[in-house]
Formats: C-alpha cells, structure tokens, sequence
C-alpha cells in the first residue's frame, strides 16, 4: 500500500487512531498481517477510510471485539483493519417503546448494563459479552442459549445504519418495532461478516428484565434419553427460555461430574412460573430416564455456548453446526464416534430446540489431516441431520484441507449478485465470506 | 398487444397450465384489476394458474422471453395495490397451490404452498396442539405467499413477531426463471439470509413456489381483558404502563368510541358504547401466574384512568370480544358508504400525540375518522370515512392519509406496519428514506430483479402519481359491478 494513503488515512483519524508495523500483532488473522488498523471516531469518518480504501481497492477487514474474525477463509490480503471501538455509545433507550439504539463498537455487556439500570435487556446472549461488540455480533449471527425462546439477531435488529464499500451511508428499518417499508435491510447484514457493508449503528427491540431467572441440569445415561427428554420438553406446555444438551465432556466443563450427557433448562418469568416448570422440567426429564435434576449457579449461563471448547484444553478446531433440532443427539453421536475413530478427543454442546451444535475438536496442532479428516465426516453428519455446518476455528493447516464453510447451492448465485452490486470491487472482508465471496 | 400476438401467446400459456389454467377475456380479467385497496387498477393482459413450481418457472421464462411485465397474486386481500400488473402483462394466481405439503411435529416446522390460506394452516395443524402464528386480520382469506410478500402482521404479533419471524426457508422461481431455495429447514442460515431478504420483497424478488414455517405450540392458558376510558389519551397511557410494569402481552388493541358504536350497532359484542376507547389486552402462555399478569394489567389500567376493567369471564366472551375487533372494518359499512384504511407505525410512547394530530388532520379535511389498531406496537389504522358519490371527497382522503403519513415519519415511525408500500405508498418513500437509501435498495433490487419485469412499479417513487381522483374517482370493483360481491 502506498504511503500517501497511509498519510491520508491517518489524517482522517488523526495518527493516535491509526497502527502499523509491530502494533498490528492484535490483528494477525490466519498467519496474515494487516497494513494498518484504523479506528475512526465517527460514522463520518468511517465513511471516509471506505471511500478512501475503494478508491484505492484496498481491502477492508471490519473489526469489532475480534472474538469472531476467525470464521472465514482464508484471505489473500487483510489490507487495513477498521475498528469500530471508539464509536460505543448508547445514543437512545426509550423503555416505554422497548428499543434502544446503539453504536456498533459498544460491547454487548456495556450495552446490557445500560439496558439492566432501566429494567430492560437485550434477549441476546452470545459468548465473550465483555469483548464482543454489537456490531460484531451482529455481523456474525452469534447467539446463545436463550435463542430458544427469544430467537437470533434477525427476530431482535429492527434498524441498522450501514456505511457501504464505496462510503455511501445507508440507513435500513427504522425505530419502531413493526415496520415494512422499503426492503428488510436489517436481515441482509445480521450474518453477513461485514461483506456487503459496516455496521455502524443498531436500533434492538427490548425484553423487560424478568423477575426470576434459574438453570436447571438433568443427566442422562445417553444421548439417545438426553434428545428424546428434549423433545418432550419441546412438545409440552413448557415455555424455557434456554435448552442445552451437552455431552459428558461438555457437561464437566459446566461442572457437572461424571462424565455423562446433562439436559440443561433455563426458566424465566414470574416466580410462579419458574416453579411450576421447574418441577414440570424434573418430571418430564425422570419420566424420559434422567437422573440428578439439580439448579445451576447464575455464572453458568455465560458457560453454556462455550461449554465444548472449554471441555478440551485448546481445542485444534471448532464447527457449528445447523441442524434439525429432532437430530441433534444422532448427529452428536456420530461426530462422537468419527473423532474418537481418529484417535482424538471432542466434545459437544447444543441449542438443542433450535439445532444449533458447537463441535470442539482436541489435537495437536500439527496434525492438520485427521483433524481435517475428522471435520469432513462432521460436515457429512451435518448433512444428515438436514443441514450444514462451518468450520469456526482452525488452524491455516486444517483450513487448507477443509472449506470454512459449506456449499449454498443454487441461492450462490444471487448472494455473488447481491455481493458484485454492494461491494463491485470486492473489498469488504475480501475473499473470506462463503465461496470466497 | 395485438389480437395476434395475444392469441398466440395464449395458446402457448395455455400448453404450460392447460386450457382452463388461462384468463385472457377482459371481462374475466377485470376481477383481478385491482387487490383490497380500490382506489388502485390495472389490467392484465393474462391471469395464468400455475400447479407447481415448474408451472411458476416456465410462465416466467416465456414472460421474459416476452418482455412482459409479470406479477404474482395470492387472494387478493392486499391494501397497497402491491399485486396489480400495474403496467400490464401477465398475472400469475397461487391460488391452484394451496396444498400443505408436509407437517414435521418433532421439528416443529410445516411445508406449504403459496396459495394455502393463512387460517386454513392453523386448522391443519389445530388437532395436534399446534397454530401458526401470524394471525392477519384478513387470516380467513389471506395467503401464506401473499403474507410474505407483505412481511404481514396481526394483532398477535406483539409476542409472536412477524411473518418473517416464522418463515425459515423458501423455494422460489426468481426473475430469470431460474429455481432455488433460500434458507430451508434450519434456524441458521448459510451464507446470506436471502429468505430474510425475500419476505416483505413484495413481490419484487421472485415467486415463491414452496415455503417453510415455524409452527408453535398452542398456548397452555389465554386471558382477555377489556378495559374501558373516557379518555382516548388515557386508553393511550395505558398501553405504555403496561409496558412500563414489565408485560409482554400477546396482544394489545385500542379500539375508539366511532368503531365501537359501529360495532355495537352491527354485532353487539358488550362494549360500552359512551366509552372513548377500549383496550382489549390479552396475555397468553403458562397457566401459573396467568392472574398475576391480569392484575398487573388490571392495576395499570386503573391507574392510567381507566373507568372499567374486566376480564372475559369465558372462552364465550372472549371470542365476542376479539369478533368485535375482528369484524370493526366491516361494522364501518353501518356508518359510511366507504372508507379508506391507513397503515402507519409510530413509537408506542407517541400515541396520545399521535392519536390526537391524526384527529386533527381529518377533521380539517371534513372527514370522520375511525381508529382500531395495534396499539401494543404502535401500529396504526385510521379509517378515513367518506362518500365516493361526493365530489372531491376521495381526494381529501388521500390528501389527509398523506399528511397522517408524515406525522408517523416526524415522530420517528413508519409509513407502513404490515400493509406495504405497493402503488400507494411509493412516493410516500423519501418521508422516511434518504436518496442513499433507495439507491441501495434499488441495487438490491437490481441483483435479484435486473430486467425490472417482475412486479414493476413498486415500492419506489415515482414521478407521476398513480392515483386519479376526482368526481369520478369512485369505481365500485368490477366484481360489485357484476353483482358477484358486495361490501359488508
């Protein structure tokens, strides 16, 4: 890259905001080092290192809290690094309308304390709130375990205020919480890494903060009685607002010994109502074999989506995925059975209602094939469980044996349309979205 | 289009879905010149009725071939003239796809076709405890494919969410012709959320051919509760102290003193007819705590002022109660020879302001104004009523509707909370979009609708306005014309 953009770039952020060389290590992605990270201080000047860096055809990797910017393919070039940390405030929070509008470099847990003096919340609980920002979490669909009843970033973002590759600043949705004017913008970039445009500015629908919240674990012989207490959980009047199958591996790293399958429940509400399911929970996970129905401590929760990889020290890989939420336990089963084949370590966690698998996979690291052994035949069970899977974290050796991400079909090739109309020179998070995108 | 090249063109459309599959007849094709909003015609040059997909695929391949305009319709129930041909061409009807295809209770997911009436998949799935819940008030006639095409609510949505809330996947014919399914059967979708993007398109991204839906669990237990005001501005209040005590009701409806006089007069469903509004609340969910959520309701209702508040005492009253909801637009008949329904989104906290400009607005046009509406997420429908044998009066109803439209936008709202934009909000758009806005809109339109045939004239402004008004502007639908339907 040539200096004089540096120099322009710096003088939009000003040089404290602008790092190079032996700074940039925070910011290696896959063995690649960016040019620069720059961290603008307005939506203005967001829009002025854009406009700058597709001018220039440079690429652009946006860059929240950095807990997800390891899902991707490989990139070519990282270009420069554009961090959204200094634009974090919390521009409006109307608890009589159940909305809040936010900058996207707050972090979830800044948010959430915010939200928490007024009583309300954000029904999204990814992992790493501290560090993960709104932006980011957003960008990457990441979710947890109450997205059984309160659902993922696309039920919760009802505007978004985006600055796109050429530096173009597009608002989409709007404040209030029905809305059906113009196209759902919003849906187009939850999940979409940044690679149609920057996130800037969110507005959230809010959930009042419930009275009684609670965790409960029942343990299971098997898999097999673990899902099958699922779906009777499931089919029954009970309303969780979070339901967790972890395998044995998983289950110790929540601090359940023994080495056997647990079914976790969250319940919220009314303290009525937390009762009244509690005991529901404990008899229809006994009737279906559990055993050990006990309540888990509050700090659990945050455990719960990271449950698989803490199970295992440093885990070689990490898959997710999307599955039909009756095949859950066989699809856990099976990937069980493939890396124990291979000779390595792996644990499971789910959302199991809404079938949403974390797969962690122990190993040394220099071991690229069986561990990419290992992920193909993951991916195959995915398949058989009616849906697809990504690799979430690896190594640059397991990456380069197997695809980061599954194949769309046929909707491939209007998302490469949709893509060459956004960002026609191809900048945004280049190369690292599904099919290379 | 020539005689020849109509005729032609007929028998090919014709070799697609057979000779009783083609509408080319302008006296047949008058019934789908227009969708529930009048005020809005065009006709097609054809109305075709596809079987499947394929069916779908070689319609729109022979329409591009063609040059011709295309443009998919459900039942017809829409009221922003988002399914008229407005620039000729061919209309392709779902309405021979109604089939539920496939019912997954341990997934809790159904497969459906377009043309599959909204109520008649909550029946399909009712024996074994299941409902969907998207719940139009139109739900009785209503298609799913037209639902998505509008994103459509309800008045369950305050809980529920949306139309797209409950769509996890689709199979659609896109504008070239080509099939392909966005989204499918999972949660999470792979790449980008196209079938998040295609819901509330309006018809502007393609046809859907087969769709995937949520399915919920009926609830355990279901409370109404009416509280009534002589004060529309306390009914107002109310409905944010309820919010403010931590409910999330299932619903939440305002109904005001000109709707519940009309009701009453037509159905007699036991609302007070010297209120100023009425609430209908209903929380719905696990039995245990279900009277602790009622008294909560209760006491901020009485605190907000409200003169009475009771719950249904029965499932008997309850559903006299939500028939007087349901039916307030075709009580309206009672009271005015026409009226004409508005759809506006405001922050539920700007309603006692609100409420009173909307007043206002019409008043000042010498109009009477009716308000039922989803109050809980500050959805508005003001019915404008009016005379169409009255010269002038139409247009004073579309001049009013526009300025109500602007007080949504200044207060930070919507131009639309579930009907659409279609033809009659188009030029409404730079109310609440910059030109950076629709620019981006447009090129999201352009990747999956480049040559622009499906569902032209859309959503976007326009130069010219579409809508003639004037002493001629009353035109009963040609199907009242025919006497095959009346208005109730």
């Amino acid at each position: 890259m040539a200096d004089a953009i540096l120099e322009t770039l710096r003088g939009v952020v000003g040089p404290a905001n602008l790092l190079t060389d032996v700074e940039l290590s925070p910011y290696v992605v896959d063995g690649r080092t960016p040019k620069a990270a720059v961290f603008p201080g307005s939506i203005d000047e967001v829009s002025a290192v854009l406009a700058l860096a597709n001018d220039a055809s440079i690429p652009v990797t946006p860059w929240g809290g950095g807990t997800g910017v390891g899902v991707g393919a490989p990139a070519a070039r990282l270009g420069v690094v554009l961090g959204l940390r200094r634009l974090s405030r919390l521009i409006e929070h109307e608890p009589g309308d159940l909305t809040a509008t936010v900058e996207a470099g707050a972090t979830m847990e800044a948010l959430q304390v915010a939200l928490a003096a007024r009583g309300q919340w954000l029904s999204l609980d990814p992992p790493d709130a501290h560090v993960a920002t709104v932006g980011g979490v957003l960008s990457a669909n990441a979710a947890g375990p109450r997205r059984h009843l309160y659902g993922t970033a696309r039920d919760l973002l009802i505007g978004v205020t985006v600055v796109c590759a050429d530096g173009a600043i597009v608002h989409g949705g709007g404040k209030v919480v029905k809305n059906v004017a113009g196209y759902d913008l919003p849906k187009l970039f939850v999940g979409a890494f940044g690679s149609l445009g920057v996130i800037v500015e969110a507005t959230v629908k809010l959930r009042p903060t419930p009275d009684v919240e609670i965790l409960v674990a029942a343990r299971f012989g098997s898999l097999k009685d673990c899902g099958l207490a699922a779906r009777a959980v499931t089919a029954s009047d009970l309303l969780p607002s979070a339901l967790d199958l972890v395998d044995g591996e998983a289950a110790a790293a929540l601090g359940l010994d023994g080495e056997r399958p647990a079914l976790v429940a969250g319940f919220d509400g009314l303290a009525e109502q937390v009762r009244w399911q509690r005991a529901e929970f404990a008899r229809l996970c006994e009737e279906a074999g559990g055993r050990e129905v006990r309540d888990l401590p509050a700090a659990t929760w945050a455990v719960l989506p990271v449950a698989a990889r803490r199970a295992l020290a440093e885990p070689a890989a990490v898959m997710r995925f999307s599955v039909l939420p009756a095949r859950v336990a066989e699809v856990v089963e099976r990937a069980g059975a493939t890396a124990r084949d291979v000779g390595l370590r792996a644990a499971f966690s789910a959302h199991v209602g809404v079938g949403a698998i974390v797969g962690a996979l122990a190993g040394p690291r220099d071991a690229a094939e069986p561990v990419a052994a290992a992920l193909r035949d993951w991916r195959e069970a995915a398949h058989a469980g009616g849906g697809h899977a990504t690799l979430e974290a690896a190594a640059l050796a397991v990456k380069e044996l197997i695809p980061v991400w599954d194949q769309p079909g046929a909707a491939f090739r209007m998302m490469q349309r949709i893509k060459r109309q956004l960002d026609p020179k191809g900048i945004l998070n280049a190369g690292r979205f599904v099919g290379g995108m | 289009m020539t005689d020849a090249r109509k005729r032609s063109l007929r028998r090919e459309l014709e070799a697609i879905v057979g000779r009783d599959g083609v509408l080319s007849d302008p006296e047949e094709l008058l019934v789908y010149e227009s969708d529930g909003l009048t005020l809005f015609r065009a006709l097609a040059d054809f109305v075709v009725f596809p079987r499947s997909a394929e069916d779908v695929a070689a319609i729109v391949r022979l329409a591009n071939r063609e040059a011709l305009p295309f443009v998919a319709r459900g039942a017809g129930t829409g009221l922003s003239g988002g399914c008229l041909p407005s620039e000729g061409g061919v209309v392709i009807s779902l309405m021979r796809m109604n089939r539920v295809l496939e019912v997954d209770y341990d997934n809790q997911i159904a497969v459906v076709e377009p043309g599959l009436v909204n109520l008649h998949l909550s029946w399909a799935v009712g024996p074994k405890g299941y409902y969907y819940a998207p719940d139009p008030s139109s739900q009785q006639a209503c298609t799913i494919g037209g639902n998505i095409a509008n994103n459509s609510g309800g008045p369950h949505t305050l809980k529920y969410g949306v139309t797209t809330n409950h769509v996890l996947g689709l199979e659609v014919v896109l504008p070239d012709g080509e099939i392909a399914w966005l989204g499918g059967r999972t949660r999470d979708a792979l790449g980008y959320d196209l079938a998040g993007v295609f819901v509330g398109s309006e018809g502007t991204f393609g046809v859907a051919t087969k769709v995937v839906v949520r399915i919920l669990r009926k609830p355990q237990a279901v409370k109404t509760v009416l509280a009534v005001f002589d004060e529309i501005t306390q009914a107002s209040e109310a409905v944010s102290a309820v919010i403010a005590r931590g409910l999330v009701p299932a619903a939440m409806e305002m109904i005001d003193q000109l709707t519940i006089q009309a009701v009453e007069d037509a159905f007699g469903c036991g609302y007070p007819r010297d209120a100023a509004a009425a609430l209908l609340i209903e929380v719905d969910g696990l039995a245990a705590g279900m009277e602790s959520q009622v008294e909560r309701i209760v006491a901020a209702c009485r605190e907000a002022g409200a003169r009475e508040v009771r719950a249904a005492r029965d499932e008997a009253e309850r559903q006299l109660l939500w028939k007087g909801r349901k039916s307030a637009f075709g009580a309206y008949g009672r009271v005015s020879p026409a009226y004409m329904v508005m759809d506006g989104v405001i922050p539920r906290t700007r309603l006692p302001y609100v409420l009173n400009r909307v007043n206002q607005i019409v008043e000042a046009h010498g109009l009477r104004v009716g308000n039922v509406f989803h109050a809980g997420d500050g959805n508005l429908h003001p019915n404008i009523l009016y005379d169409p044998r009255v010269p002038g009066e139409e247009a004073r109803v579309v001049a009013a509707g526009a300025e109500i439209m602007r007080v949504c936008a200044e207060v930070g709202g919507s131009i639309s909370g579930e009907h659409g934009i279609g033809l009659e909000k188009a030029d409404f758009m730079p109310f609440i979009f910059s030109a950076a806005d629709l620019e981006f809109m447009r090129r999201l339109k352009d990747a999956f609708n480049p040559g622009g045939l499906c569902n032209p004239g859309k959503i976007f402004p326009t130069k010219k306005s579409c809508v003639e008004v004037g002493p001629v502007a009353h035109r009963p639908h040609a199907i009242e014309e025919k006497g095959l339907a009346q208005r109730f």
